[in-house]
């Protein structure tokens, strides 16, 4: 049963201003063989683009997080990439059956993952939480039975530890 | 020979410009222009995938010269484990140790039992440390460079503590300046190496402001003299030092197997180090605690200046410890105290290597971006190597860099020159 989108928003945008460089990665639910190749394009496009190496580090793992997440629990999913004068924009939207209780799903140690997930060194909880650390701007939104859309922003020159909490 | 401040060198007058070079280099830092291999020093991390790969022995490893010794009142040979697997018949590691002296050394030094030292040392470090996981050995200073220049998210896994190599020749250099009454810099510490990486890392330490070894010879090229030497002077030298557990290390899987963590993986060879790298940077193998990786496959003994080939080097070692017996010849207390001394850790940071981005401005850099991306959609994707730079994307690369043209493609020029030969049909369109 759908519910109202529920949201989690930072005040701060920092990060706003001009998209400079876009690109579009479709994730597919299940696809366990090409997990990870969306967050490792984008990882060579920012080295292109000359990144600090630690901004880069650290929406890498926020963006292999949010792809793994769409391979556990979604449907099929894009991740849009904005590159944007000083920032980087990640939005993950999925077609899923969403989230019901999103401060639940935040925590670290909640996780709804299957043994066979656990198995494969996934479900320990840190998913939602971990892209939160990593990134400077963070939100997100779920609608059950539709799907999730997360945005998270790292800056080129931040220092996350979830700077937007 | 091209002088570089790197240990892998081309050779204008062997090389013939074929692209075998240039395709095998695992970091893409090698074009042929001119019917000549050329090396970016920035990029290459002195694997060298390259003098493997040359067929007409046009690259070559830069290595000391005998000269080199005469600058020193002392001379210490410093010989890789590698080197005790290069004969097999059971020789004996001492007749090994007494044959090399006759090479002109004052002595040598065996680090075997360092080794075994170090593989103590990574187990109480392991056992202390709070991540990130898993950790990475530093011993293939290959290995270290490409986490440099490629992985440089990995860096902070790197488990700080020194190679035997130098922490053996610190040790060596201080006990013999103080024995001899030298100042440390009229000795001189030659390794005796089975790759080029060590040499590179003896000329630009990582994680060291400067080597503990002044130079370093190859296997290959002492082998011949040696094998005389040790049947004209048929001595054995003392090898109370030796290790039969440190001398595993000459062979991938050395290093994990005397250590007491088993969740640990040994990885061989470039293809499975990148293999494995990709997937540590995304996050797989955090469950592991440590990581032992060479470049060449089969580990040191794979190296490319040995003479024995790597199989029937990893025969001879285990030959060779069966005949000493597989005892520890390290005090387990003394490697912990030792490690609360910080002898074991590096010196300095090992830094990230940024290589050069398309720009230094974001704009132009995303305005190359998109230039290179349409680029490597209009090249034909044989990744033939004809132009010079490896694969189709890499001349991309050059092209938007300014380090090419459109027209060294041959498939381009092909394409051009039909159209100007074929006369036009008197269609709607032209």
């Amino acid at each position: 049963m759908p519910t109202e989108p529920r949201e989690q928003t930072p005040d701060a945008h920092a990060a706003g201003g001009e998209v400079l460089y876009s690109e579009s990665f479709r994730i597919a639910g299940n696809d366990f063989e090409h997990g990870g190749e969306a967050a490792a394009a984008i990882k060579a496009i920012l080295k292109q683009l000359g990144f600090p190496t630690d901004a880069i580090r650290r929406l890498s793992i926020a963006n292999f997080e949010a792809e793994m997440n769409v391979i556990m629990y979604a449907d099929e999913a894009r991740m849009e990439l904005a590159v944007l004068p000083d920032a980087v924009r990640v939005t993950v939207a999925d077609r899923g059956k969403g989230i019901p209780d999103i401060d639940w799903a935040m925590k670290e140690g909640n996780s709804t993952a299957t043994p066979e997930m656990r198995a494969r060194g996934f479900g320990a909880g840190l998913g939602l939480p971990n892209i939160k650390r990593n990134s400077d701007e963070f939100s997100i939104s779920s609608t059950v039975g539709v799907g999730t859309t997360l945005t998270y922003v790292v800056y080129a020159n931040g220092n996350a530890e979830g700077a937007a909490r | 020979m091209i002088e570089r401040p790197h240990a892998v060198v081309t050779d204008p007058d062997k090389c013939v410009g074929c692209v075998a070079c240039s395709q095998a280099c695992p970091t893409r830092a090698i074009r042929v222009k001119n019917d000549l291999a050329v090396i970016d020093d920035e990029l290459c991390i002195d694997c060298g995938t390259c003098i493997e790969a040359c067929r007409y022995d046009a690259i070559r490893p830069r290595t000391s010269s005998p000269a080199d010794l005469k600058r020193f009142k002392y001379t210490v040979a410093v010989p890789s484990l590698t080197l005790y697997a290069q004969f097999g018949d059971d020789m004996h590691p001492g007749r090994i140790l007494h044959g090399l002296r006759q090479l002109g050394f004052d002595e040598t030094y065996d680090i075997s039992w360092m080794c075994e030292m170090v593989a103590g040392a990574t187990d109480a470090y392991l056992s202390e440390s709070k991540g990130p996981w898993p950790k990475i050995s530093v011993t293939c200073p290959a290995v270290a460079r490409l986490i440099q220049i490629r992985y440089p998210d990995l860096i902070p896994n790197l488990v700080p503590i020194e190679t035997p190599r130098e922490l053996a020749a610190r040790l060596r250099r201080r006990r013999l300046a103080a024995e001899r009454g030298l100042d440390p810099a009229e000795i001189g510490m030659f390794f005796i190496t089975p790759c080029t990486a060590i040499i590179h890392s003896i000329e630009a330490p990582e994680g060291l402001e400067a080597s503990y070894l002044d130079g370093a010879f190859s296997i290959t090229e002492v082998y011949g003299q040696l094998l005389k030497a040790i049947k004209n002077s048929p001595g054995v030298d003392s090898t109370e030092t030796i290790s039969p557990r440190g001398l595993r290390w000459a062979m991938a899987g050395g290093e994990i197997s005397s250590m007491r963590n088993a969740n640990t993986i040994t990885v061989r060879g470039l293809r499975d180090v990148l293999y494995v790298f990709d997937r540590i940077e995304s996050g797989v193998f955090q469950g592991l605690d440590f990581i032992e990786a060479y470049i060449c496959p089969g580990g040191c003994v794979g190296g490319q200046l040995t003479v024995a080939g790597r199989y029937l080097a990893q025969r001879n070692i285990r030959q060779i410890t069966k005949h000493l017996g597989d005892q520890g010849a390290v005090n387990e207390e003394k490697v912990r105290s030792l490690l609360r001394e910080h002898f074991f850790d590096i010196e300095s940071e090992i830094r990230a290597r940024q290589v050069r981005p398309l720009a230094r401005n974001l704009r132009q850099a995303i305005e190359l971006k998109r230039e290179k991306d349409a680029l490597v959609e209009k090249l034909p994707h044989k990744d033939c190597a004809a132009c010079g730079a490896p694969d189709c994307e890499t001349l991309a690369d050059d092209i938007v860099r300014g380090n090419a043209k459109l027209a060294d493609c041959v498939f381009m020029r092909l394409e051009e020159l039909e159209k100007q030969s074929t006369p036009r049909q008197g269609g709607d369109n032209a």
